[in-house]
């Protein structure tokens, strides 16, 4: 008894040495968190006016409407663009899965200097800007006869994840035990089993992270979509928000144009907040153990 | 069939259960790779010794002329010049703040999931959203830093760092950087995480003060954490574009335009693929060399530490 009462002592003592200190430390985190989250809060407040509400944005939730999420709705066909975002990502994720995890399999398995090769050979890739190969690349699909289609930008959001992906899998290629294929290959499991049964199940964590890592850049891109699509009624979210680039200076139609930005970010903010900790346990495996 | 006999001599560098015939896993991957992104980039060799444009397949060949006329107009250095000051700027921002928000978010600290959720959210968004944030928050007059300085008695029509060539550039970065420390925060929080209490708690009993603890036992434990968020940032750098696009379009005057963002104003608004080409090859050449630069730079660096 005595002795954890002279335990609390020292533990008071030395908090109210370190008092200032952990203030300090609240203080900066908590400044730094509100000028990081002002424009969004700011955003989201004036999202939720009337459109023809032209009151300074820094009046914090002044008006509580619906009308201009109504009306930016209707200007960006909302669900048509939703569900175009999410059949192009989520194809274009798990052709990306299977590929690389493929890829990775004879890449993170065999050691000759063929793999070494092939390996820095995909990770090279990841250097190439999108900009400056996008011409040839579309003359590429013009000469093998790929239309423009809503599909057609999936091509590229697989092939521009491959060189990340490629490089997550090998390295967590070398975390699946040798011997537990070995062990698959004497009981007579041939390669393309060992590969379904064995390793793939056992690279689920990097399956996460990939899912996540290239998931978040494929669903924000507008860049592909705006090279390959032209009809309207063909575009994701990003692309569709480009009809708004002639308001972004024009403050009578901020309020529109934030209830379109908060809804074109609405699908992924509800997939972060539900799956917080894989998101943030992929985005870091990715980096850290590849 | 030589080579196989002579790995095998070498040693079971293909055995077994690892043989040649897992190279067929290979052939998705490596056909969407070769035919659209390999093939390409050696195009852009081809078409830079062209005059073509783009749509019309009805060119000539006109020799050096595009890296001629690429050398002496100007656009490659200011645009070269534009990328590496904004590479370096948010590289070197983004890297320090994450890695002092994940020092912070390390210690015992209430509301830590809280703090991380703000820091990371805005990498959540498009980058067109973004843009589109931030040219209202950087709006002369009625834009959220001009309304700021407005409220606090000063002039916030004077305020438009986009339309100041001078500025335009660094606030720019500025966005990429309120946009990408998140995933560095969360990249670095990972690597602190794996520090061995021990170490420290036996630095303290030695008598290091912070700094030390930091820059002697937590930096070089952390070291491939620092080599990767590095490599990543600056690959991010280099390949700027969004925000030129989307905020200043190249503007004002040339200051924001970017290697990409020249690239593309050439090939798209100029319709004159054959100088994008050639200005492209160029530009690959840069990026090329101060990557591998870089790497051998922070591979010494690591094993230093």
């Amino acid at each position: 008894m005595a002795f954890g009462k002279k335990k609390d002592d020292r533990e008071v003592e030395t908090y109210m040495k370190m008092a200032p200190k952990v203030f300090l430390i609240y203080l900066v985190i908590v400044v730094f968190c509100i000028i990081i989250i002002a424009p969004l809060v700011i955003v989201f407040s004036s999202s939720l006016r009337s459109p023809g509400n032209q009151a300074s944005p820094l009046n914090l939730f002044i008006e509580f409407t619906g009308a201009s999420y109504a009306q930016a709705f209707k200007n960006m066909n909302y669900p048509m663009e939703l569900l175009n975002s999410i059949m192009t990502t989520a194809g274009s994720v798990f052709c990306v899965v299977i590929f690389a995890t493929m890829a990775a399999y004879p890449i993170g398995r065999i050691k000759t200097k063929t793999a070494r090769f092939l390996y820095f050979f995909f990770i090279s890739g990841l250097i190439i800007p999108s900009q400056m190969v996008i011409v040839p690349i579309a003359q590429t699909l013009n000469r093998l006869g790929v239309p423009n289609t809503r599909f057609t930008p999936m091509l590229m959001f697989i092939t521009c994840s491959l060189p990340f992906s490629v490089f997550l899998f090998s390295g967590f290629m070398k975390g699946v035990p040798v011997e537990i294929e070995e062990s698959a290959y004497i009981d007579g499991a041939s390669l393309p089993r060992r590969f379904v049964s064995v390793v793939f199940p056992l690279l689920q964590p990097a399956i996460v992270s990939c899912v996540i890592t290239q998931g978040l850049w494929i669903w924000n891109d507008y860049f592909y979509p705006m090279v390959f699509i032209s009809k309207k009624s063909q575009y994701s979210l990003p692309v569709g928000m480009l009809q708004f680039l002639g308001d972004k200076e024009n403050p009578a139609q901020w309020n529109v144009l934030f209830a379109a930005c908060v809804l074109c970010a609405l699908p992924l903010i509800i997939v972060f907040l539900a799956l917080q900790k894989q998101f943030v346990n992929g985005i870091a495996a990715g980096a850290v153990k590849g | 069939m030589a080579g196989q006999t002579k790995t095998k001599r070498k040693g079971a560098n293909t055995s077994l259960v690892f043989n040649n015939r897992m190279y067929f896993f290979l052939i998705p991957a490596l056909a969407f790779f070769l035919i659209l992104w390999i093939y390409p980039v050696l195009q852009l060799f081809y078409y830079s010794v062209t005059n073509f444009n783009g749509v019309n397949y009805d060119y000539d060949f006109v020799g050096l002329k595009n890296y001629a006329k690429v050398l002496t107009n100007g656009t490659l250095v200011n645009s070269m010049k534009n990328t590496l000051i904004y590479a370096v700027v948010s590289v070197v921002l983004s890297n320090i703040l994450g890695l002092g928000i994940a020092m912070i978010l390390n210690t015992k600290i209430r509301f830590k999931g809280l703090f991380r959720t703000c820091a990371y959210f805005p990498a959540l968004f498009s980058a067109i959203v973004v843009g589109f944030i931030w040219s209202y928050v950087y709006m002369p007059s009625s834009g959220m830093i001009a309304s700021l300085i407005n409220l606090l008695g000063g002039d916030g029509s004077a305020f438009n760092p986009l339309g100041n060539y001078n500025t335009a550039l660094i606030a720019i970065c500025l966005v990429e950087v309120w946009k990408g420390f998140g995933t560095t925060m969360i990249i670095y929080l990972a690597g602190l995480q794996t520090v061995d209490e021990s170490l420290l708690e036996a630095g303290r009993i030695d008598g290091c003060t912070e700094w030390q603890l930091f820059r002697k036992i937590k930096l070089p434990l952390i070291s491939s954490t620092v080599t990767i968020n590095v490599i990543l940032s600056v690959i991010a750098g280099l390949k700027a574009f969004d925000y030129s696009f989307i905020m200043t379009n190249g503007g004002p005057g040339k200051s924001t335009k970017t290697l990409m963002f020249q690239v593309y104003e050439t090939a798209f608004t100029d319709q004159k693929m054959g100088r994008a080409s050639a200005f492209s090859v160029l530009a690959f050449a840069m990026i090329i060399l101060i990557t591998v630069i870089m790497l051998a730079y922070m591979n010494k660096k690591e094993v230093e530490l």
